[in-house]
């Protein structure tokens, strides 16, 4: 199901090969070398993309799946894994463009007026996000860019009323967990999704059995 | 009110306490006369022929919670064990967990976000082991998921069968319904034998095994909160989550009210109640109101809740509120 995305261990090489595709079609600065060469990236570091637990294991009998398995900052293309910067350490930051983007096609924004890729991805190191004054936002803190324009929203989070929690609502007897913004909204379109409803009771409610049918079978 | 009702905390026994109506009353006074056992062979003939499977001495004679020993209380749950084992083919731990101190409980629930999916509904059978003849089967859940018309709060105009492909509809708005926990409760108020009373943190229990099945509870009930087993719950070994509580999950006999207790089995040792885990939206909130930094204390200082039929003076604890 989820989490079940074929990663590889040859993410390096695949983006290899990449690069060099992309080194054959773009204008680079310095040709090849451009390719080795380590940028001066500050670092940001990539946590697995595997959703953190939610609730508490002895809980299986209650279905306590996030409405939405957050992908990562990585980029999935026929079952392989690449490395944003294998990339973006060759292309310029954009904020405007004549042309519909020749990557990331399947990526359509509509999150209202925020419209620029750039408002939440980091301009110069795509793992990470982006905050006001420009510094970076690890992935592990995405409810922080979330909260850099709803800053109402993220404060009821803090306060456990936006969102949910889920193990124990007292600390001192057990550990709690909270979902991230990203496990409910998609980021890029996060209007909450709909869904289809279980299914519904059958008859009114107040009993196990009508009692018509209670009677003829006891 | 009437004059009878204990107060909340009354350290009498529900004997002293209560008018000489209780079963242990009547059993012990109508054993003194002949007119009285011939009263109580009569009294007990309709009880005997709907316990008639499960009826054990044991049972007949079990006092009433609130008066039972430490020492009787752990005998019963282990003829509960197993009995449930015999009966199901599962071994429970049945726990007696009482009230801790320095907690009332309280639920929010956040119609501005739910959208009806009812999983909510369907994780209040996983936990609290009603009957049910099929994975789908949620009449017996505590929790009805009405669908209401944007705009107003027509209760009878709800409806609570909605099936379409998606939720939410267009429109529409969706308002669970569960146990209120009324401070004023009128479910205890008509209880002819005391087996429902409020608990010191603001559950309102039943003793299952003190409940004689009148159903006086659910008629005075405005939220059709409580539900009767007409016949021995039917659970198959695979659905029964065998954390139990004598006051709450534990699976009822025949012939007796249940309703939500707030899952106390959780909610006492300090986790969240199922209905809350699954809620796939973040609508309900639930805490302690003695707590001054709990999530329910930040939504009664900060939303505009209000509560259900508020008119009938039952003072709810499970509050309502519209927010993004
Ligand atoms: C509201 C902030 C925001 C905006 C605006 C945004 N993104 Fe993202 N993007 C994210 C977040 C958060 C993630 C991580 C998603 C996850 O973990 O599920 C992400 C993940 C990605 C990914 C990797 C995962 C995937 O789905 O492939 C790509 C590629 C991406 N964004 C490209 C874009 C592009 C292109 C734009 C502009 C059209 C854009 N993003 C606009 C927040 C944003
Ligand atoms: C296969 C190479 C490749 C990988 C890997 C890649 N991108 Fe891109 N990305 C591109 C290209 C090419 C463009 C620019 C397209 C254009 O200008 O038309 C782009 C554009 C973007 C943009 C739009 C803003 C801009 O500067 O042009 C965002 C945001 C973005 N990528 C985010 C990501 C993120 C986040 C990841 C990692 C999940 C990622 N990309 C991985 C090739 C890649
Ligand atoms: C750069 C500012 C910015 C950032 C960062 C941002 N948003 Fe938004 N968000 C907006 C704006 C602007 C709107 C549109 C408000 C409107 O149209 O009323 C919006 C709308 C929304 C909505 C309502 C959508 C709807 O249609 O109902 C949700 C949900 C949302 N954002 C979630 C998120 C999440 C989750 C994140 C973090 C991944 C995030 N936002 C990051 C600016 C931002
Ligand atoms: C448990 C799931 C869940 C989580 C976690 C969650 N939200 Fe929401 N959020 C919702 C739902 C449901 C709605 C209401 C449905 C809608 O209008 O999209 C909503 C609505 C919103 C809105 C729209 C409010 C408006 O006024 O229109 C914003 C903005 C938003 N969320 C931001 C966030 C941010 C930021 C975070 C993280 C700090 C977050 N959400 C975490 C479920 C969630």
């Amino acid at each position: 199901m989820r989490n079940d995305r074929r990663t590889t261990d040859a993410t390096g090489r695949s983006g290899l090969v990449f690069l060099a595709l992309i080194a054959s079609v773009l204008p680079l600065p310095g040709g090849e070398s451009a390719a080795t060469a380590t940028p001066a990236l500050p670092v940001v570091t990539k946590p697995t993309p595997t959703q953190p637990a939610v609730g508490l294991p002895t809980d299986r009998h209650l279905d306590k799946e996030p409405p939405r398995a957050t992908h990562g900052l990585d980029l999935v293309k026929m079952g392989w894994t690449y490395n944003c910067m294998d990339c973006h350490r060759l292309l310029e930051a954009k904020w405007h463009r004549d042309a519909p983007m020749v990557e990331h096609q399947n990526i359509r924004l509509i999150h209202g007026e925020n419209r620029f890729c750039l408002n939440c991805h980091h301009p110069t190191n795509r793992n990470a996000f982006v905050d006001y004054d420009g510094s970076e936002i690890a992935e592990s803190d995405v409810v922080r860019l979330c909260a850099k324009c709803h800053g109402t929203t993220f404060r009821d989070w803090q306060a456990g009323v936006h969102g949910r929690r889920n193990g124990y609502w007292d600390t001192a007897s057990g550990s709690r967990s909270q979902l991230r913004c990203i496990q409910c909204h998609d980021p890029h379109a996060p209007k909450f999704p709909v869904m289809k409803p279980l299914a519904p009771p059958t008859y009114p409610a107040r009993a196990a059995h009508p009692p018509t049918e209670g009677r003829a079978q006891h | 009110m009437n004059p009878v009702e204990p107060a909340d905390g009354d350290s009498r026994t529900v004997e002293q306490a209560c008018s000489p109506l209780t079963r242990r009353t009547f059993l012990k006074g109508s054993a003194a006369s002949a007119v009285g056992l011939a009263a109580m062979a009569a009294a007990l003939r309709p009880l005997l022929a709907l316990e008639k499977e499960n009826l054990t001495l044991d049972a007949l004679l079990q006092r009433h919670y609130r008066e039972l020993t430490p020492d009787q209380l752990g005998r019963i749950l282990d003829r509960l064990e197993g009995e449930c084992e015999r009966t199901y083919g599962v071994h429970p731990e049945i726990r007696d967990i009482r009230p801790r101190d320095g907690t009332e409980f309280a639920y929010a629930l956040n119609l501005g976000r739910c959208i009806g999916c009812r999983k909510c509904a369907h994780a209040c059978l996983r936990e609290n082991n009603q009957s049910r003849d099929s994975d789908e089967d949620i009449n017996m859940s505590y929790i009805r998921v009405l669908e209401l018309e944007k705009g107003g709060i027509d209760l009878e105009t709800s409806d609570h069968y909605y099936d379409p492909g998606t939720v939410p509809r267009p429109g529409k708005y969706y308002m669970p319904v569960q146990c209120q926990q009324c401070r004023e409760a009128p479910c205890t108020k008509v209880c002819p034998v005391r087996a429902t009373w409020k608990e010191p943190d603001g559950v309102v229990v039943v003793d299952y095994n003190w409940c004689i099945g009148c159903r006086y509870c659910m008629a005075a009930c405005p939220y059709d909160a409580r539900r009767f087993n007409y016949s021995k719950p039917k659970l198959a070994a695979k659905h029964i989550n065998p954390d139990q509580g004598y006051l709450s999950n534990r699976i009822r006999p025949k012939g007796v009210v249940e309703k939500c207790t707030f899952c106390l089995h959780r909610t006492r040792e300090g986790k969240y109640p199922a209905c809350l885990e699954v809620c796939p939206t973040g609508a309900r909130v639930f805490g302690n109101i003695r707590d001054p930094d709990s999530e329910i204390n930040y939504i009664l200082q900060n939303k505009r809740v209000y509560v259900l039929k508020e008119d009938v003076g039952t003072r709810p604890r499970f509050y309502y509120f519209f927010d993004k």
